[in-house]
């Protein structure tokens, strides 16, 4: 009778599951930006402040996934969060430019 | 005891930053029940609820104005002048509430007041696509961001979004036109 087949050392183990975090990683759900509209908002008044006074950045975004398929996707930010989102795409295209 | 004889700042403080969590930042749980057993033992319950509506209420006033230090001094002290009141000392607890608490008040009630989805997190990479054909080597670097978006409240929704250079510089400039407004609205007199 045969021996059972041991099982596959560690490292081996580790190969295979990396392979499915790969296939799983290349149809990773990423889209393409199609259109990008934004406007300059400033809340004034709610019903649970009567003084809210902020103005907000207000963007939505047109995206299309790897089928074509375009949906809307909206979104605010404070004036802080803007200034982050700005300065972080401005890192972005100095890091792109270098590679 | 009445719950307006009871000095001390601690019960107050402690009750003014229970009714914050409850009004402002959302936190469950807070009961006119729990709030007199935890804090105020001795007053009955037919004598705390109009307290603790008074204290809501002053809290809310506060909030809702937005008010400046001014305006803050001048309310609280027409609160006291006025026929079941505060006393002084409750209204420099409040006082003194209010100066550290205004902006996470402030910033909770911004948050309930947006109605789509906010920003809450931004990371992303850069990839170097490189394609060999034969001898030929194409490189095109490609940006990969991924936006956390999420209404107040609810879970956060992840959109994963690729970019190439020509893309970047394009929303950059997009973004540039965006700074040019706010500053223009900054410096535009109320």
């Amino acid at each position: 009778m045969k021996a059972p087949l041991p099982h596959p050392p560690l490292a081996q183990r580790m190969q295979i599951r990396d392979c499915w975090a790969l296939i799983r990683h290349l149809f990773e759900a990423r889209n393409t930006l199609v259109d990008f509209q934004w406007k300059l908002g400033m809340a004034v008044s709610s019903d649970t402040c009567r003084s809210l006074k902020y103005p907000y950045v207000a963007v939505m975004l047109k995206v299309a996934d790897h089928s074509g398929q375009v949906k809307t996707k909206c979104f605010e930010m404070t004036i802080p969060q803007f200034q982050n989102f700005y300065r972080q795409f401005k890192e972005i295209a100095a890091v792109i430019e270098t590679v | 005891m009445a719950a307006g004889e009871l000095e001390g700042s601690k019960p107050l403080n402690g009750l003014l930053n229970a009714l914050a969590q409850d009004t402002f930042h959302g936190h469950p749980g807070i009961t006119e029940e729990l709030l007199r057993s935890q804090l105020y033992p001795e007053v009955p319950p037919e004598e705390f609820r109009p307290f603790l509506a008074k204290m809501r209420g002053i809290l809310k006033s506060i909030a809702s104005a937005d008010m400046d230090f001014n305006q803050l001094e001048a309310f609280l002290t027409a609160q006291t002048k006025k026929q079941g009141g505060i006393t002084s000392d409750q209204a420099a607890v409040i006082s003194k509430f209010w100066k550290s608490h205004k902006t996470k008040i402030r910033e909770s009630l911004m948050n309930q007041s947006r109605w789509n989805s906010g920003l809450r997190g931004l990371s992303w990479r850069v990839d170097g696509k490189s394609q060999s054909r034969h001898s030929a080597q194409i490189h095109t670097p490609v940006a990969i961001i991924e936006l956390e978006l999420g209404k107040y409240g609810q879970k956060s929704e992840f959109l994963c979004l690729e970019f190439d250079e020509v893309k970047v510089n394009q929303i950059l400039k997009t973004l540039s036109e965006v700074e040019e407004s706010i500053s223009t609205l900054i410096s535009q007199p109320n």
